[in-house]
């Protein structure tokens, strides 16, 4: 198994190459394509035209465009992305600094989808059959019809304003400090020993997480019960009630590990599309993100920070669809080579 | 014997976190008199604060840093780190003393030194800052001791004052910055002001400590935390919810909620900001009839009641009240049918309308998309029909460089200092890339004013610039745009004329 796992790692290492080349040239090309000046915006207003061209000049943007990319390419491997026209610090640390939040907010959206999707599949599968069945069906329709940016709004105003319940700016309470040594807060905090820190940091993770989960588990959901569907008319679940065992444990022990594995592979799309779609979410929330960040670079045309993130996005992905498909060799024996 | 966590213990313990996690608490609606929570709507750009001009983060620059001369709440030029300033008569030369009392956040003593570094030596380095062009026109700075220096111009700089307390005017730390390098000291700043830089998170939040060898008035509340809440109705949910205790540019319809409730000061300021429309000379706009039609059509009261909740004042020359350009008895009458009449000299009417490109910017400042339709419809009563389109503000320099902003363009001015110069002065000048309006009539009597060096002459100059650049349809000024700001009852603050909403002016009372 371990093998096939490190064979399969192996081959999307070799294919990432080619699929992020071509990501990025796009990426490079499309930006250049929009009508915005980056030696501009990168000057004070009042920058005279001559100026301009020189800035124009020392930025490279007079070459051609295939000349452009491989300067920047060149860069990139050195893990130089270039510098944010409005912030005036390396993309790459910017991008470095704040990715860390969005990843913690994404795992943290990702793993309550996961937890609301199998145990709202399951509920709907039990529930087939019965009366409430069409009721249970319409309100997993209606969560899928919500996407997570109402969701965060609506969140925001039932537990922030209107029963003051949780926090929904920035990531820890006023008064209580930042740690930074991974850039995880919720591990930093318990690396610096503050207890205090790590339950505030909850807190506020609390509604941006659910806004992300919530709009994201109701496809979990419904792919999970549909699998469920599909199993359990397979032969092995007959013989398993014939040898007397439970109906319930026919459910978790042997159905579900089988329906479990498509569900796997939508996890692992959904969770890219969670990815981005923590965007809104953060600034909503003022969570200092990636998405955060983005929002400004596209505000402020930051070609460079917009590239960086955009190719870090990629990356994500990429590596999000290996995982998936390395747990998928886990749990299918029959995608093990001997 | 091995420990078995029992599915039981593991759920008591679960909910037990969740408890401890979740229990509600309400958010303190009153703070411990040393600190204060704000929620701001942009973060800086950088800690460097003569990199670039931001309106937006004057404020926190101004607790972090000094100016050499800063401004009163009615905006007159008062002292600072400079004692005293003597502008010579021909305006090309300025002789400064400094205090000898001021202190960075580092315990350097700052001197005429740092001042020369700041607006002479670092300027000349070639690092890109926005100050490189306000004080481009700086040929030296002559230290004659550590608190006195004298600076040359090229030429006359009659608002080189102003300029000292407007816009990345701050005084940085030479030795530090020459120590520690560029890199260092954008990621732990150094100024002289009221608060040191105790935390920054970017994109998230600003802290700010007091600094207790200040040389000025000490700030009364001893920490600051700045929260950046971006969009305004997180602002609006954030001092609902008490989790901040003042914010600023919530949407007025919001602010007049607050009003009505106790807790609250809610407040809608007009401020040193113009919202004018910028027009060109050419195209359908060369026609003066056109002009004066368009602005005749507008009904700026209207558009105030309307988006400002009539707090907004109605203008008729490119300068605010109480400023020195301002004309209190100059008026520019809304006349739909003078409007027409004027269009009618030029064969236009509602049936053949002449046609016109407008542009706005959408969320750059408060209802600018929602006020240039309303112009458009005004404008469709009297005959002009505007093709309108959005621009970024980005996008703003780069069209009007190459000349192709349209005939009209709505845009928000900003001038925290009121002098004249940097309204009309600025707006008018051919040579800026501030106005798409370039001729040589309005453009050379400009041009002639920023070589005025006598201050009385100087306003009395602009004064009729104004009138006449109105009368003659170069500018069309719509109305003063105001800053809302809500905070909790109890806490005070400075109101300035320009909007400043200072970290050192808030205390609890």
């Amino acid at each position: 198994m371990i093998a096939t796992v490190a064979q399969l790692v192996a081959r999307r290492l070799l294919a990432a190459i080619p699929i992020l080349l071509i990501v990025s040239a796009l990426l490079f090309c499309a930006l250049r394509l929009l009508p915005v000046d980056p030696a501009a915006m990168s000057l004070p207003p009042n920058a005279t035209i001559a100026e301009i061209e020189a800035q124009r000049r020392a930025m490279g943007l007079d070459r051609p465009l295939p000349e452009q990319y491989l300067i920047w390419l060149g860069g990139a491997l050195h893990r130089d992305f270039g510098r944010s026209i409005a912030l005036h610090r390396d993309a790459g640390a910017l991008v470095a600094a704040t990715l860390p939040v969005t990843i913690e907010l994404a795992l943290a959206a990702m793993a309550l989808a996961a937890f609301l999707g199998v145990g709202g599949g399951l509920l709907l599968f039990h529930l087939r059959g019965t009366l409430v069945e069409p009721a249970a069906d319409l309100v997993s329709i209606l969560l899928l019809s919500i996407p997570e940016f109402l969701w965060g709004l609506i969140l925001l105003f039932v537990f922030g304003v209107l029963l003051q319940l949780l926090p929904f700016t920035g990531q820890v309470a006023p008064g209580l400090p930042l740690p930074h040594i991974t850039g995880f807060l919720l591990l930093d905090s318990l690396l610096i020993g503050r207890f205090d820190v790590f339950l505030s940091a909850c807190r506020h993770l609390i509604l941006p997480t659910a806004a992300l989960g919530l709009a994201f588990s109701p496809t979990i959901m419904r792919v999970l019960r549909s699998s469920l569907f599909d199993v359990y008319h397979e032969d092995y679940i007959q013989q398993a009630r014939l040898r007397g065992v439970s109906e319930r444990r026919v459910l978790v022990g042997h159905a579900l590990k089988n329906a479990a594995l498509p569900t796997l592979t939508l996890a692992g799309v959904q969770f890219g599309i969670l990815f981005s779609g923590t965007l809104l979410i953060e600034v909503i929330y003022s969570f200092p993100g990636m998405g955060n960040l983005m929002v400004d670079a596209v505000r402020n045309a930051d070609l460079p920070l917009i590239q960086a993130i955009g190719l870090t996005y990629c990356i994500v992905v990429l590596l999000i669809n290996t995982i998936v498909d390395a747990l998928y060799i886990v749990l299918n024996p029959k995608l093990r080579v001997r | 014997m091995p420990f078995k966590l029992q599915r039981r213990s593991f759920l008591q313990m679960a909910l037990g976190s969740a408890a401890a996690i979740g229990a509600p608490t309400r958010i303190a609606s009153a703070a411990a008199a040393d600190t204060a929570t704000v929620g701001w709507p942009n973060d800086v750009p950088s800690w460097d604060p003569n990199q670039r001009f931001t309106p937006d983060a004057q404020p926190i620059f101004k607790a972090v840093y000094d100016q050499p001369l800063d401004q009163d709440p009615q905006l007159k030029l008062i002292p600072h780190l400079i004692k005293s300033w003597t502008l010579a008569a021909d305006a090309q030369s300025m002789a400064v003393e400094l205090r000898d009392d001021v202190t960075f956040h580092n315990g350097d003593r700052m001197t005429a030194e740092d001042f020369r570094y700041t607006f002479f030596e670092r300027i000349k380095s070639g690092i890109k800052l926005d100050t490189a062009n306000s004080w481009k026109k700086v040929q030296d700075i002559v230290i004659e001791s550590p608190t006195k220096a004298t600076m040359k111009f090229d030429s006359p700089a009659p608002t080189a004052p102003q300029w000292l307390a407007f816009l990345g005017s701050y005084v940085v730390p030479k030795r530090y910055i020459e120590s520690q390098g560029l890199e260092n000291f954008l990621k732990n700043p150094v100024g002289s002001g009221p608060y040191r830089l105790a935390e920054y998170e970017l994109n998230s939040r600003i802290v700010l400590e007091r600094y207790d060898n200040y040389w000025g008035p000490k700030a009364k509340i001893p920490r600051i935390t700045i929260e950046i809440v971006k969009d305004p109705s997180a602002r609006v949910a954030a001092i609902q919810s008490g989790q901040v205790d003042c914010t600023v540019n919530i949407p007025v319809l919001e602010v007049e909620r607050f009003q009505k409730q106790s807790g609250f000061a809610a407040e809608i300021n007009p401020i040193t900001r113009v919202i004018l429309l910028q027009v060109r000379a050419d195209l359908a706009f060369a026609d003066k009839n056109v002009r004066l039609a368009a602005h005749h059509a507008v009904d700026k009261a209207a558009l105030s009641k309307a988006f400002y909740g009539g707090a907004a004042v109605p203008l008729a020359v490119l300068a605010t009240p109480g400023t020195p350009g301002y004309l209190p008895d100059f008026t520019f009458k809304y006349d739909p049918a003078l409007a027409k009449e004027l269009l009618a000299k030029s064969d236009f009417s509602p049936d053949h309308p002449v046609t016109i490109g407008f542009a706005t910017t959408n969320g750059q400042f408060p209802s600018d998309y929602d006020i240039a339709r309303a112009i458009v419809q005004m404008w469709k009563k009297v005959g002009i029909d505007a093709d309108l389109q959005v621009i970024e503000y980005a996008k703003y320099f780069e069209l009007n460089r190459g000349a192709k902003l349209p005939e009209a363009t709505l845009y928000s001015w900003d001038n925290a200092t009121g002098d004249p110069e940097i309204f009309s002065g600025y707006q008018l000048n051919p040579k800026m890339p501030f106005s798409p309006w370039k001729d040589e009539d309005i453009g050379g009597k400009v041009l002639t004013l920023f070589g005025v060096a006598d201050y009385d002459k100087r306003i009395a100059g602009y004064r009729e610039l104004e009138r006449y650049a109105v009368e003659n349809g170069a500018t069309m000024p719509l109305l003063q745009s105001v800053v809302t700001v809500v905070r909790k009852r109890d806490l005070q603050y400075t109101k300035y004329g320009n909007g400043w909403l200072l970290p050192q002016t808030l205390q609890w009372t």
